[in-house]
This record gives C-alpha cells, structure tokens and sequence, in this order.
C-alpha cells in the first residue's frame, strides 16, 4: 500500500494513539505520570549505583554531573526500546480488530510506536527543563536538531516494530525473545558509559549499533553543543529510512494473512 | 445493465495449519517469497458471486460451511487465496458482536473509534453522534465501560454505528438474533428503509425468517462451495428440507415410553395411497396414518393422534371415540388402524404426527409413539395449513359499513 492511501485513515491513527496513551495508564491514580516516574526511578538508580558506590568518573563528563549524562541518553534509549517493544505486540493485542474489521494493519504498530515517544519525548523535555533550572548547562539551541534525531530514530524503531509484529504474529517466540535482547542490546549501548571507554578491540562492533549512534549524537548537541552536520547524520537518515521502508515491505507483504495466524 | 457493487470470481480461501513450528517457519518463508505449498486446509473454494446495487442477498449455510470466511472476504478482512474481489462502494461491515470495541473503554469513546475504523472524519463522528446515540437507546449506560455491557447492549452500539456510516453495501452476520424484539424490529424496519432507498445488503442468518423478509435472492454455501443460488423462498425452503431430511434420517421412529400389561402402539408407520410407507408427503396429496396397537384384555383401544410442527406448535389433533371409529382386530391382542387424509392441507415443511393408544373407556392415556414427516410442495403461503378459501368480488353495500 503506498504511504499516500494512508491519508484518509489518519483519524484512525490519532484513535489508536490516544487510545494508547490513555490504555497504558487508565485506571491508574497518577495516570501520565507513571510515565515519567519509570525512567525517573531508573535514573535514581543508576545515579545511586554509578556514583554514590562505584563513585565513576570519566573524562568525557567534563564537568557535567554523571545523572546529566545519563540522563539525556537514557530517554532516547527508553524510547526505542519500549517503542519497539509495544510495537511487537501490537498486532497481536489488536487481533479482536483485525479478525473483524478492514484497515491498514501497520497503524496498529505506528500507534504503539508514535505513543511511547509521545509520552517519553515530553518527559525527557520536562526533565531538561529541571536539569537546567537546578543549574546544570545544555545547550538548548540544538534542540531542534534533537527533535530531528528522534524522528529519525522514531523511523528506525518504526521499521524494526513492523518486522517484529508481523513476525510474532506467525511466531510467538518473537515475544520472549525480545526481554533479553534488549537487555544485552542496553548494556550493549553507550547509555551509562561514554562509547570512548570502550576497548579498541570492540569499538568496531558498538559503532555499528545504530542506537550508539542516535544516543551519542543526541549527548553530544545537548552536553558539548556540537551542532555541526557530518556525513555520518546523512547516512543514518538514509539508513533509517531504509530500514523503515523495508520494515514496511516485509510487514504489508504479511498483513493480508494475519487474520490466519491470529 | 448496472455494474455489480461486489464481483467474487472464482474465491477459494485455503488456512494454513500450523500446528508445528516447522509449518510456521514454511509459512513465512512461503508468504514472503511467494512461492511453495504452505500445508492448509480449505474453508472456501471456487465461489462465484454477484451482488448488483439495490439487491438484498441472504447467505444461508450449516455452521462452518463458508459463510462468515465469505463475509470477511467481501468485507475485506481476509484476503482469498485464489480468486478476484472487486467492490465498489463504501461497504459497513457487522461482521461480528461488537465489531471494533474495546471491552475497557465507554461506548461513547468506541463510537469514536468504531466510527474512525469505517474512515468517518471526527468532525463527521460528532455530528452523527446523537443520532448514533438515539437509535442504540441504551441511556446511561452509554457513558460505562463497554464491558459491562450485555452482548444485546454491544450489538445496539454496533448497528447503530454501522447505519450512521450510511455505506452503500451492509453487511452483517447474525448479528440481528441477539438484539431483543423491539430492537430486531427498529433494525429490520431501518434495514427494509435502506432497502428501498436503493441500499445494498448482504444478510447472514439462521433466522429464515429474516432472510425471507429482507432478501430478494438467497445463497447456500454448503462444505465452502456454492450449493444453490436463487430466489431467497426457494433458497430457504430447500436448506430446510435439507435439516429436516438430515434429522429424519438420524431419528424417523421414536417410541417414548413402552411397558407391557398396558394398551400400547406397537407398529406406527406412514404410507402413501399405494399402501407404500413414506416419510414425506406432497401437500394437497394423500396420506396414510398406519399403526397397531396392542390391547392387554383383546378390547378395542381408542386411538388418539397430533400433528405437530416441529417447532411443538400444535396444529391438530383429535381421536378415534369422536367417530366412534374401532380398529380392527388383526389378531388375538392386535388392533390395526388406519387414518387417510385425502387432502393434505399442511404447508410445506416438517412435522410430527404423534399416536397414543388409550383404554376403550378413553380415560387413561399409555403410550405416545411419534413419526416425523416432511410435506414438499410449492407454495408462498404463510402458517402451517391452507384453509379453504375463494376471492370474492364486493358487493356495493360495503360502502355502507361502518369505518373501523
């Protein structure tokens, strides 16, 4: 289906991301908040494990504190991974639809996706905001450039949940696959670390993760200011948008049998 | 010639069985590249349709013949494996309870995504909303999680946005039987004005009743195959014949209670004019009531017969004493009877004649044995038997008549 034959369903994709943003926490007392408490209790964990016990202290902080530092990669990562995630599993949760009902399946797993960087992208921006209030230095004129980084990466977790959905629908261990892999794939990741500690032999290897990409890029525009466009922004855009396309292709070329498999 | 709203060409659909990983992983591997024999097993196969605008078409068929596997080809849910779909027009789909619902939301949040499902604008959706609301006429509860709902309630949200959408083809499956009298009602009477405003429909149902009433022309979908298209009475009549044969061979004699030492009826039997035992019967032809009965003291019983449709409306019955009638003793114990109706009056369809032997005194009732039969025959009557009629011309001073 060409993107274009989308238009005419966008009401449906802004019901399936409301309904998302609201399914997640309704019922719940705090609501929205719980969006913001899960990444901010990681952040205080990390901050009393790295700096209260391990006390870490590497060059690259250059005077920024450890929770700045982790801070600003830590959203983009919870992003991507539950983006990805609920993705995966959205296909399969909107079966009762699919079974009953025509439409272009892939807004199932847009909605997932688009709704986890929704809520997390305002969260990471109310904790800038108090970042910078409580008197740590970002450099706030990249933002935009941020914003474009997690569209793109947005693309790139698009593309990655549309694979995984449609695989889970005919596989059901995509499911319990994905629990490990993004806890090697986090560690895997320049998220509590600078990538430049990483050892000469493996540097290679995290360099080709997308993620350290994305999450070193978006560290560097907020922390140092480095809004200069290298060749290498170009080829991830290219790269993301490449892999959307082909998550697209593979997701579309199985949807019409879902409703077999579900 | 109008162009169909729906052409179906040729439409099998083959589900893969995939009971094993290694089928699944064959699957994929096939779905993706198109190419190798996925393992399956057929639910529809070689079905050619056409549905022009204006039509009311029934779909008649057991459970698991095709039918709602049809449904959803033509809705667009499924995609046929081999075969050709082409509609055009704006089709609304209650292909199931509660099509698009989401149990935890109220039903004024799924109108909104209902609706957004079928491709209504929210702008659209709001200003649609109260009509939507006044015809589900379920009050408050409209504000309550779906959930709590009770299956008639989800099925009056359902058509209620399935009519706001006013799509040009409806399509609905057995979702009618659930709602109560007074909202099947408000929904035939909806549907019947969308008939003949030059809607389309396309009706699901075991309710022959509903098919007869709002289709013009019937399909039988029988093991996922085109059995009989055509006139929906014709349609309708030959699938009930079709359940009555299938449930006559399963049980054509059944004797309720027999004990011995009391009148009973021993042989009970139908039988044409010839004197050949039958179990069908053409209406307006002959038929034979045969049984014998067994009299303890070698007294003649008095014999009592019903006719009974089989849905247990009772449609006549009467007994031997009212004619003084005796039946013949055939041999020490054994009395015979016969009961010829020469003019069978009975509407096609399938009954249940019910004998009973009782004292000579007809005061104790012993024994019922029931026979089943099937009347055949053309007609568009109503009820269960012709009463002799003739039309008359008016005489002029019915003019004088008082007003009702």
């Amino acid at each position: 289906m060409q993107i274009r034959n989308l238009w005419p369903y966008r009401w449906l994709l802004l019901n399936f991301l409301s309904r998302e943003i609201k399914s997640r926490y309704v019922g719940s007392v705090s609501g929205i908040f719980w969006a913001l408490l899960h990444p901010l209790a990681l952040l205080a964990v990390y901050a009393v494990v790295f700096t209260a016990i391990f006390k870490v202290k590497f060059p690259e902080l250059e005077g920024h504190s450890f929770i700045l530092f982790v801070a600003v990669a830590l959203w983009p990562w919870l992003c991507f991974q539950e983006g990805t995630q609920r993705g995966a599993l959205a296909v399969q949760n909107g079966g009762g639809l699919i079974k009953k009902v025509a439409f272009p399946h892939e807004l199932l797993v847009y909605g997932a996706v688009f709704s986890t960087y929704a809520v997390h992208v305002v969260g990471f921006l109310l904790v800038l905001a108090v970042l910078a209030l409580t008197g740590n230095a970002l450099h706030f004129s990249s933002l935009p450039l941020v914003l474009l980084l997690f569209c793109m990466q947005l693309l790139f977790t698009s593309g990655l949940a549309l694979i995984l959905a449609a695989l889970q629908v005919l596989l059901k261990d995509v499911e319990h696959f994905l629990t490990p892999l993004f806890m090697i794939w986090f560690y895997a990741t320049p998220v509590l670390y600078p990538a430049s500690l990483v050892p000469q032999q493996i540097q290679q290897i995290i360099a080709l993760n997308p993620l350290s990409f994305f999450i070193t890029r978006i560290r560097g525009l907020l922390m140092t200011g480095n809004n200069q466009i290298a060749w290498q922004d170009m080829v991830m855009l290219v790269g993301s948008l490449l892999i959307f396309l082909i998550g697209r292709w593979f997701f579309n070329r199985l949807s019409p049998y879902f409703e077999d498999f579900i | 010639m109008r162009t169909p709203l729906i052409s179906l060409s040729n439409i099998s659909k083959n589900y893969p069985s995939v009971a094993t990983g290694g089928n699944r992983l064959r699957t994929i591997a096939a779905l993706l590249f198109k190419r190798g024999e996925v393992p399956h097993f057929c639910a529809l196969q070689g079905v050619n349709l056409e549905l022009k605008a204006g039509e009311s078409l029934g779909l008649i068929g057991e459970n698991g013949a095709g039918k709602s596997t049809l449904l959803k080809i033509i809705a667009g849910v499924v995609k046929p494996s081999t075969g050709q779909v082409v509609v055009n027009g704006r089709i609304g789909a209650l292909l199931e309870l509660g099509s698009g619902f989401h149990p935890e939301y109220s039903g004024l949040e799924n109108i909104h995504l209902a609706a957004a499902l079928m491709g209504m604008s929210n702008a659209e959706i709001d200003s649609k909303l109260d009509s939507i609301i006044e015809f589900a006429d379920i009050g408050s509860h409209i504000a309550e999680p779906i959930k709590h709902y009770s299956s008639g309630m989800v099925v009056r949200l359902g058509f209620a946005v399935a009519t706001a959408l006013q799509p040009d083809i409806l399509i609905t499956d057995e979702v009618l039987a659930v709602g109560d009298e007074s909202f099947q009602k408000k929904c035939i009477r909806w549907i019947e004005g969308y008939l003949s405003q030059g809607g389309t429909l396309l009706l699901c149902s075991h309710s022959m009743f509903h098919i007869q009433t709002l289709c013009q022309k019937a399909v039988w979908i029988h093991d996922g195959q085109l059995h009989m298209y055509g006139d929906s009475f014709d349609v309708t009549r030959e699938y009930l014949t079709y359940h009555e044969e299938k449930n006559s061979k399963a049980a054509h004699f059944e004797r309720v209670v027999q004990p011995s030492g009391i009148y009973t009826i021993r042989k009970f039997w139908l039988e044409n004019d010839m004197g050949f035992v039958t179990t069908v019967a053409e209406m307006g032809g002959v038929l034979r009531i045969c049984g014998v009965a067994h009299s303890p003291d070698d007294r003649p019983p008095v014999i009592l017969f019903g006719v009974v449709r089989v849905d247990g409306t009772p449609v006549y019955g009467t007994h031997s004493n009212e004619t003084a009638y005796l039946p013949n003793k055939i041999a020490p114990l054994q009395y015979g009877f016969c009961i010829r109706f020469s003019k069978l009056q009975l509407l096609p369809g399938k009954y249940t004649i019910r004998a009973h032997a009782m004292d000579p005194e007809g005061l104790r009732l012993f024994d019922t044995v029931t026979i089943s039969v099937r009347i055949i025959g053309q007609t568009r009557d109503y009820g269960l038997c012709r009463l002799e009629h003739e039309w008359m011309p008016a005489r002029e001073d019915f003019i004088a008549m008082e007003d009702n």
